[in-house]
């Protein structure tokens, strides 16, 4: 409804079913689970790569109901 | 929108009569497999323009979060959980939330609440003009069931809100 509003978003999810159901505008798809997002409590590089990955989507998803997988695994490093 | 709110409530009602005891019991697995899930016929699409360094960026948790000192917790009793939302200012510290949300693990954001709300992140952003602006109030919902009343009064209430701030973009991150 915030689209429909005006305001473009961009969803965090963790889980390709539902969002087959909620058909987010613009999606990161994460491998980690409920209750966190954005990664190990603490990986505070991680979290800050997981916004820049947003803020690129914005500019790089420009057709509705992309969702994008990222590569992060749970507790061990990024890929280059 | 692709939305039909009067026979989502029919069915949204049949289906509280019928899993509300079983919600008591704390069987919500087998009552949420009967949900009467809205599936929306089309994609909402509002076009991003400009540049993230100048505009005004919020954020918008299903995470249950509240101001501990000055905001009532989510009801986390209720078969229909609770359709209404919390402010949060930017500048908010951990101690200050509090988590009211019956239906996920809250130790890792207990741990790091930027693991669901990444509001530190997002204000080393602003700092660094990789984003314009962190809007000053940031939104937090919780576990809802009752969808026509978010649609019809929480929603509006929320969307005046960000237009009154001049809030360009929403993050949203879903528990």
């Amino acid at each position: 409804m915030a689209e429909e509003a005006g305001f473009p978003t961009i969803s965090m999810g963790n889980a390709a079913d539902r969002m087959a159901h909620i058909k987010p505008p613009r999606a990161l798809l994460v491998k980690f689970a409920r209750g966190s997002m954005f990664g190990e409590p603490g990986n505070v590089k991680r979290q800050r790569s997981i916004l820049m990955d947003a803020l690129e989507a914005l500019k790089t998803m420009t057709k509705p109901g992309t969702i994008q997988e990222l590569p992060y695994q749970w507790k061990k490093p990024d890929p280059k | 929108m692709g939305i039909d709110l009067e026979r989502f409530r029919i069915a949204y009602d049949k289906w509280v009569e019928e899993s509300l005891q079983e919600y008591r019991a704390g069987n919500y697995k087998e009552i949420i497999k009967r949900y009467p899930l809205i599936v929306s016929d089309g994609v909402p699409w509002a076009p991003y323009r400009g540049r993230p360094s100048e505009q005004s960026f919020a954020l918008v948790t299903s995470g249950g979060l509240y101001l501990k000192d000055s905001q009532q917790p989510f009801d986390t009793d209720s078969i229909h959980g609770d359709a209404s939302f919390r402010e949060i200012p930017k500048t908010v510290r951990r101690e200050e939330l509090g988590i009211a949300h019956a239906h996920y693990d809250h130790s890792l954001a207990e741990e790091d609440i930027n693991t669901i709300f990444p509001i530190h992140r997002l204000n080393e952003l602003e700092n660094e003009g990789i984003v314009g602006r962190v809007a000053n109030t940031h939104y937090s919902f919780s576990y809802v069931n009752d969808v026509a009343t978010l649609v019809t009064k929480t929603v509006p209430k929320f969307l005046s809100r960000i237009k009154g701030e001049g809030v360009d973009v929403l993050i949203l991150v879903p528990v």
